[in-house]
């Protein structure tokens, strides 16, 4: 049954040609230009026996499969096998499906020689430029093999997904590791014989006391290295006597005591599984977080004592006096201390908010001076790490006020409140703005007053205490005809020139003629030498939005910083056209 | 059900699972999804294993289409219960194939560019090398790094010119440590 099309003899060469009108795909589309199989004609043969439909006309539902299955294949990557043996691998194109089925390749290249070429290194021909088109006529195909083609729709479904994933530049496609030599083979470890016996490792686990093993016998054996180890040292020595057992026992059962006891701490009650009321909103942050939040507003009295419970434990309770003292009561207007100063508070009332940044910049220099006290530094550690939010600001604002009130000894007897009232005020920053609004007004009446009344005060002490967070840090002069700052999503995004599609290879193009003397790894802050440790933007090109923020002197670089949390851009780091000449070419060193 | 050489009357049932030889030497089993008397083409994919697992969990198969003139001998090895092509399942995009088809080419493009015409295994493996980190073209048998430092054959440290001297001493590091990885390697293999 020769099936084979007339087709006018050609001269076998063993390599593809690329004369021959093939059609390539005219008639192809037209068959599928509905993109599915007639079901109805298969499925009354869709089991069993095709070949008792002895038609030779192109319907036959084994031809629609056959090319079905073909058209899956477009746009594949197949490897051909020809007469005389070899392989040409490309991606699959066309076939003639209503004639005689010849194969157009794309971009296809020979990837092993048949036999009358003898036998070549593949790389060899690997080398070769790939042609562009290939036809391969139905005479001298002998098969076609694809590895991994979507059928059905479960594997086309999975196709797109890869594909879109293949847009996302990861650091594999990048770095385009398949292209390089597979690595060496594994072979298992076998150890040496010449290794100087090791214990066996299979009870390495057992308990140190049975294992009969000492390792610092066995490091002085090995290498004659003597020990200075000392249990004692680092734990509390038993008293192992008659009453060992007694005690043993005693102690087992205050522990357990402990275990089970009630708490509202809320970080023990989640150890012990206790559950805790559920009206209490409690999201992840109040839940893990490790930062200190301190002081609560007074409005959330219900949390006030989980807070407390988990300041007391932390801290100590009473114990902690400075501590103590330093949270005696803000609440609005409560202490003797706040009602004294309200006088230039009230003017700062309407732009209070607005201020809120400046003021904390202003804190945050007055925290530093004090950075000598230990027991503040607890503080100043939470404050550096707190987010930058308006609530919250002000709540660092009115501590650190307050660390300096203590300072400057305003009040000598300040109350001695319980803990309990301060941690009210801080907290959960859901309330009401009204709520901070009044404990800021205190506070900033007191940083205002305090740079304004003790000018002398601030500056001295600066000059002494500044190193510990910042060596470089300039003091902070506060400047009244700043412009307020409100931090503004809108406004957040500076214009960059960088496209978002072309995020990648704009960095590589550029990276081309900016190659004298600049490094190629991008976005390295280390190697760039320092004036500014943090600073990647260069400067003011980038930054748009708030350009009036600019101190000259000051925290500048904190502030910097902190629009760094803001912003979260780490497209800027590739954003570096203006660097300074004479920085060293500081690649990689090997 | 044994069946002879060429394509005879028999009828080859879809979901067969065969084990051919062909004329050229090939040997492969496979589970039947189709077989096309006038173009005398036979559709296989690769068997599955008995346990019921019917493919890959991504739906992929592996085709392999014979022209089934040049089978030198078949085994029946079994009958799959089913069609293995579920027909209800079978469709396809004609968009999705083109632009399947356009980025695979694109992609292959981007390949060659990547491997030097005529040079040594050697001298690619080593031209892989250096592009992992460093932006690398082929110009003719010479490799161009970040389009100023370039490096003949054969491709040693000496080899290495242009360039301002950092970008040299870069690349003539890099290339030291790449041959030396690759030294490593080629005793192992």
């Amino acid at each position: 049954m020769n099936m084979q099309q007339a087709v006018p003899p050609r001269s076998v060469n063993g390599i593809g040609r690329r004369r021959g009108e093939k059609e390539p795909g005219n008639r192809f589309d037209n068959k599928l230009s509905t993109g599915k199989i007639n079901s109805g004609r298969l499925t009354a043969s869709g089991k069993g026996v095709l070949g008792s439909d002895k038609r030779i006309d192109n319907e036959s539902p084994s031809r629609e499969r056959l090319v079905y299955l073909t058209t899956c294949l477009i746009g594949h990557h197949v490897e051909i096998q020809v007469i005389d043996g070899s392989v040409f691998s490309g991606i699959f194109h066309a076939t003639n499906a209503d004639k005689d089925f010849g194969i157009i390749l794309k971009m296809a290249r020979l990837t092993k020689a048949g036999s009358s070429r003898g036998q070549k290194n593949i790389s060899d021909s690997a080398n070769k430029p790939a042609s562009k088109t290939l036809i391969i006529p139905a005479t001298e195909l002998v098969q076609i093999i694809a590895k991994g083609v979507a059928v059905t729709m479960d594997g086309l479904a999975s196709e797109l997904q890869q594909e879109k994933q293949q847009d996302i530049m990861t650091d594999s496609t990048i770095s385009h590791s398949r292209h390089v030599d597979v690595e060496r083979e594994l072979g298992r470890w076998v150890p040496d014989e010449d290794v100087p016996e090791c214990p066996e490792l299979d009870n390495i686990f057992d308990g140190p006391w049975n294992r009969g093993w000492d390792q610092f016998e066995a490091n002085e054996t090995l290498f004659g290295v003597k020990s200075t180890f000392n249990e004692d040292l680092y734990t509390t020595k038993l008293d192992r006597g008659p009453q060992t057992r007694e005690l043993e026992r005693e102690a087992l059962r205050i522990a357990r005591e402990i275990e089970v006891e009630d708490t509202q701490d809320l970080h023990l009650a989640e150890e012990r599984g206790i559950q805790l009321p559920r009206d209490i909103e409690l999201d992840e942050e109040t839940r893990y977080s490790s930062v200190f939040r301190g002081v609560n507003d007074s409005g959330y009295d219900e949390k006030e004592n989980l807070l407390d419970s988990r300041n007391i434990e932390t801290f100590g309770g009473a114990s902690d006096s400075s501590i103590g003292k330093s949270f005696t009561a803000f609440k609005s207007g409560k202490s003797n201390d706040v009602a004294e100063m309200p006088s230039s508070s009230s003017s700062m009332d309407d732009i209070q908010s607005s201020q809120s940044m400046r003021q904390w910049s202003a804190s945050h220099d007055q925290i530093k001076q004090f950075s000598s006290d230990p027991h503040h530094t607890s503080l100043l550690a939470l404050d550096g790490g707190s987010r930058v939010r308006e609530g919250e600001v002000n709540e660092n604002l009115a501590v650190s006020s307050f660390k300096e009130l203590e300072k400057k000894t305003l009040n000598a007897d300040t109350q001695p409140s319980k803990p309990r009232e301060l941690n009210s005020s801080f907290g959960q920053n859901k309330g009401s703005e009204g709520q901070e609004n009044t404990l800021n007004t205190p506070g900033h009446g007191i940083a205002a007053s305090a740079s304004v009344h003790r000018p002398r005060v601030s500056p001295s002490s600066s000059k002494g205490s500044l190193s510990t967070l910042n060596p470089h840090a300039k003091e902070f002069k506060l400047n009244p005809n700043a412009k307020s700052f409100t931090p503004n999503p809108t406004t957040i995004r500076p214009v960059s020139p960088v496209s978002d599609g072309s995020y990648y290879y704009q960095a590589n193009v550029p990276a081309v003629p900016n190659m004298h003397g600049i490094p190629v790894a991008i976005g390295v802050g280390q190697s760039f030498g320092g004036h500014q440790p943090v600073m990647f933007n260069p400067q003011a090109a980038a930054m748009q939005a708030p350009q009036p923020f600019f101190h000259p002197n000051g925290p500048q670089h904190l502030l910097q910083y902190g629009q760094h949390m803001i912003l979260g851009q780490p497209r800027q780091v590739v954003y570096m056209p203006t660097y300074p000449q004479e920085m060293q070419y500081k690649g990689r060193e090997f | 059900m044994n069946m002879t050489t060429g394509v005879g009357e028999e009828e080859i049932a879809v979901g067969c699972i065969l084990a051919i030889k062909t004329t050229l030497g090939d040997e492969f089993e496979g589970q039947v999804l189709t077989f096309d008397r006038v173009s005398n083409i036979l559709v296989l994919q690769d068997s599955v294993p008995a346990a019921g697992v019917l493919k890959s969990s991504n739906g992929r198969r592996n085709i392999r289409m014979l022209k089934a003139n040049f089978i030198k001998e078949v085994t029946f090895l079994g009958q799959a219960d089913e069609d293995p092509l579920d027909v209800n399942k079978c469709f396809l995009d004609l968009n999705t194939l083109h632009s399947k088809e356009l980025s695979a080419i694109r992609q292959a493009e981007i390949d060659s560019e990547r491997i030097g015409v005529g040079v040594t295994p050697e001298a690619q493996s080593i031209f892989d090398a250096l592009s992992k980190t460093l932006p690398v073209r082929w110009d003719k048998t010479v490799i161009v790094v970040m389009n100023e430092v370039r490096v003949s054959s054969p491709y040693t440290s000496e080899r290495v010119t242009g360039g301002t001297p950092a970008a040299n001493e870069r690349v003539r590091k890099v290339l030291e440590l790449e041959r030396k990885r690759l030294q490593n390697r080629s005793p192992a293999q």
